[in-house]
């Protein structure tokens, strides 16, 4: 495990975006310009309903597809310029747990060649040697050595879980994207991998995106939240600030539409109007212009910018802080 | 108590296998809906929480196999019923809405014109009589531009979209006693989760409608329902006021759902 | 999981095949009781076909190839069970050896044709882009021509023969497996675990053929039958016409037009005979292909 300063950036994303050609000359705006750091032992949590282009953010990363415009750093240098091959070399340092473990396991793969094919396409390992991290590997992620020899049709959706974290983390890893990693599972079941991923976090010093849906889950996890909403990131702050002092009207309805397994919470609804609107060539506006209960008339005429109004606090909404002057229960 | 309108007592089943041997899944499930309020039934995959309710219908898989035990819904006994008289029942006083309500609709027709079908099976009347009334189900389900939006069909919808319509059909245009919700809510955003719920709070209470819900999302019940039970593997494990399983949950399997769902740490 | 076998009160009669099957191990059972009737019947037939063709190896009643073994046009006898044609050689040894010819012929065709439209396919459907275009272009230009007749057509030019007519099989069954491996390969191009499978290091090559094609075998595997099925009769066919194989060759469509001139003056055995030969390995084919296909359908998977 190497150690790293404080607050050292494994990696730096900038102005990230991805447009979709959709015919006839109009594009589908997927990421308009994301940035954020991932530092080692830190989470950061992105978070957005579908359409928001929060796992398009962890596919350009990967260049399982690739960004239009801006630039993904890792350790200090781009990694957008990169051959197919060369990039093959990253994913010693760059991995990605996927949603759901029902289709990112090969059905006809048994664990033990799951686990085996990193190893023997990334290291120099020798067949004891193999054997040796296997074993250790299937005992890190809470299985035991008998589960090398299953298919994945016949463990729970949990213990496959398990083995797409083990495959992510066979050849150590520094960062790890974790693309709705709990959004399949059973409540029970959430709990468990979302503690594993925490020991794994601090044991191997490692450095999460976590992409969720899921607001408590989120807060239970993330050190740092960013908020997406069409392909733009509307709020960002530390978690602690995002939830108890939510800015942006969406963060805000968000936070409050999320229900809480507690009996006698009544939740102050901030709602939106109508249904989120197109991301096909958006016109220079707030994305939130049509749907927001606090607009003003200059809201569908300009871009919105994230401003600072906080210790690392942003939101891109030049109205939220008048207008929600008090702080939110929470 | 009052008369539940629906009662489930000992109701154990199980799955056919190709050998001919049944794996059993239900347990002697009981409980018990009462008139106008609203139930969850809350439990985890393979809890036997949908399998229980489908009965309820004769919706069941065609390899579930009743052992024992009764449905009992306002005196009629479901599990002996044939199935013209199930089919009688199911529409004009139980209805259902499902998970994915997209799939639930027939693609090739207009919302308007399914919701318009429907509503002349139950009630009969003409065609456009029935129209007016699928356009106003619409709008009471709060769908923007309800005229137009009939014309539509069901891949035009969004997903919360297509649920309020399944909703509209399963309460409004059908008018039953009985709601079952199987998951209404799973798969959509959580924004338009939260506005779904309150629609179905809305209607239940405007029409003294008995609801039940199934779920396995506990957040959603604690804000929404009356009574919950807890199924777990085949068994209903606790069943109590919405206050009593929040606050002082008695079953182990409850407590450790109720941890897990608000993500304490005795979760793990 | 608390999983308990309970009496019920009418259970399902046990079928006689269930009962067969009782005395199998479950694992093997449960795979043997999706064999359709089909399938049994299929696989039967080729197994007796197989055993005739290697029987024929070592021994058949009299020699295949000798003219004169018999009197001209012997009716069935027990000497000659299938009768003999006009050059009095045995039909039955002749039937027998034809086997290999037709079987053999076709096989090694189908295993050509499935292994290089395959590999064309899959990487067709991987890539995409020029070289898929460049692919189903070509492809497009030979499927143009009725199968029969292009088959033909390139016997005609580049002579008869074992080696030709395989060739030639190959050539027209290949399209078929290029076009329903590239479907396959396509549709699983986007799945997760193609992602995830790049992510643990491998390059295009190593997802198209080691992790997305092994998922695609299932429907080109069924469909080898049915296409074994059009081979021989394309063999048989070439053979009719003098075009395939040279016409001493004891192939069953050569001894069909041996025997035409018989026909019309009674000497019905000698078409007969190859012809239910061919029509029953055909039959074979065709139950075989369905029942695999039926296996494969990923729709009765549970």
């Amino acid at each position: 495990m190497k150690t790293y300063p404080k607050n050292y950036p494994i990696v730096q994303v900038r102005n990230l975006q991805k447009h979709f050609p959709v015919g006839r000359g109009q594009k589908l705006h997927a990421i308009d310009g994301v940035d954020f750091d991932l530092q080692p032992g830190r989470t950061v949590a992105l978070v957005g309903e579908s359409g928001s282009g929060k796992s398009t953010v962890a596919r350009c990363i990967m260049r399982l597809i690739e960004p239009s415009a801006g630039d993904v750093i890792l350790h200090g240098n781009s990694i957008l310029p990169l051959t197919p091959l060369q990039m093959v070399e990253k994913y010693r340092q760059l991995q990605m747990v996927f949603q759901d473990p029902n289709a990112s396991l090969n059905p006809r793969m048994k664990v033990r060649k799951v686990l085996e094919e990193p190893l023997k396409l990334h290291s120099h390992l020798n067949a004891a040697q193999r054997t040796t991290r296997l074993n250790e590997l299937i005992e890190m992620v809470g299985l035991t050595v008998a589960h090398l020899d299953r298919y994945p049709h016949e463990m729970s959706g949990g213990q496959r879980q398990r083995v797409g974290i083990a495959r992510a983390l066979a050849i150590n890893p520094e960062v790890v994207l974790l693309d709705e990693p709990t959004a399949s599972l059973d409540v029970s079941v959430r709990g468990q991998i979302l503690a594993l991923l925490k020991e794994l976090q601090v044991k191997l010093n490692l450095a999460f995106l976590f992409i969720s849906h899921d607001l408590p889950v989120v807060r239970h996890v993330a050190d740092e939240v960013a908020v997406m909403y069409l392909g733009r990131i509307v709020e960002q702050g530390p978690t602690e600030d995002i939830f108890h002092n939510p800015r942006h009207p969406y963060t805000r309805a968000l936070i409050s539409a999320a229900p809480v397994a507690e009996w006698g919470v009544t939740r102050k609804r901030v709602r939106l109007d109508g249904e989120i609107s197109t991301p096909i060539d958006p016109p220079a506006a707030c994305r939130l212009s049509g749907r927001c209960p606090i607009e003003q008339p200059s809201c569908s005429t300009r871009d919105m910018p994230l401003q600072e109004i906080g210790a690392d606090h942003r939101v891109a909404c030049p109205f939220a802080v008048e207008q929600f002057p008090e702080r939110a229960t929470g | 108590m009052t008369d539940p309108i629906l009662k489930i007592s000992s109701f154990s089943g199980g799955f056919a296998k190709e050998t001919g041997d049944v794996t059993q899944i239900l347990y002697d499930v009981s409980y018990a809906l009462e008139r106008g309020k609203l139930t969850a039934v809350v439990g985890e995959t393979g809890s036997g929480k949908s399998v229980t309710a489908l009965s309820v219908l004769g919706l069941h898989p065609p390899s579930f196999r009743h052992i024992s035990g009764s449905i009992c819904f306002d005196g009629i006994d479901l599990t002996s019923v044939d199935a013209r008289e199930l089919h009688k029942l199911r529409g004009s006083r139980i209805s259902m809405v499902f998970q994915d309500a997209r799939a639930a609709l027939n693609p090739v027709f207009t919302i308007g014109r399914q919701l318009a079908d429907t509503y002349r099976l139950h009630h009969g009347g003409s065609r456009r009589a029935a129209m007016e009334h699928a356009i106003e189900a619409l709008r009471r389900v709060h769908i923007p531009e309800p005229e137009s939006r009939a014309k539509q069909y069901p891949h035009e919808f969004s997903g919360g979209m297509a649920q309020r319509a399944m909703i509209a059909m399963a309460a409004l245009i059908c008018t039953p006693d009985l709601l079952i919700l199987d998951e209404p809510t799973t798969g959509l955003d959580v924004t338009t989760q939260a506005e779904i719920m309150d629609l179905v709070l809305g209607l239940a209470r405007e029409r003294a409608l008995t609801v039940c819900l199934i779920t396995h999302d506990l957040g959603v019940v604690a804000e929404t329902c009356d009574h919950v039970v807890v199924m777990n593997r085949g068994h209903v494990v606790e069943t109590g006021s919405t206050e009593q399983i929040f606050t002082a949950p008695q079953n182990d399997y409850t407590q450790r759902l109720l941890a897990a769902s608000q993500l304490s740490e005795a979760a793990e | 999981m608390p999983t308990t076998q309970t009496d019920i009160s009418s259970p399902p009669p046990l079928s006689v095949r269930r009962r067969l099957f009782a005395v199998i191990p479950t694992r093997t059972a449960a795979m043997l009781s999706r064999f359709s009737l089909s399938m049994w019947l299929g696989a039967g037939l080729l197994i007796f076909y197989v055993g005739i063709a290697l029987l024929s190896l070592f021994w058949t009643p009299h020699d295949p190839a000798m003219p004169g073994v018999g009197p001209s046009y012997a009716s069935p006898s027990w000497a000659f069970p299938l009768g003999t044609d006009r050059l009095g050689t045995d039909l039955l040894s002749r039937l027998m050896a034809g086997t290999r010819y037709d079987l053999g012929i076709s096989l090694v065709a189908v295993f050509l044709s499935f292994s290089i439209g395959t590999f064309l396919g899959t990487i067709s459907g991987y890539f995409g882009g020029m070289i898929d275009s460049v692919i189903m272009r070509m492809v497009e230009i030979f499927q143009a021509f009725p199968a029969l007749l292009f088959a033909m057509l390139i016997v005609q030019t580049i002579g008869a023969g074992v080696v030709n007519v395989i060739a030639v099989l190959a050539f027209v069954g290949m399209p078929d497996y290029l076009r329903l491996a590239r479907g396959e390969v396509r549709s699983r191009r986007d799945w997760q675990y193609a992602e995830a499978a790049r992510l643990v290091g491998n390059n295009s090559w190593g997802i198209a053929f080691k992790h997305i094609l092994p998922n695609c075998l299932g429907p080109l595997l069924a469909f080898t039958s049915i296409n074994a099925a059009f081979a021989v009769l394309v063999i048989a066919s070439l053979g009719f016409l003098g075009i395939g194989l040279s016409p001493d060759t004891p192939e069953w469509g050569n001894m069909i037009a041996r025997g035409q001139d018989g026909i019309m003056t009674g000497q019905w055995w000698v078409s007969l005979f190859p012809g239910v030969a061919i029509l029953g390995m055909t039959g074979a084919f065709y139950l075989l292909g369905d029942a695999l296909s039926d296996l494969f359908d990923p729709r009765r998977r549970t």
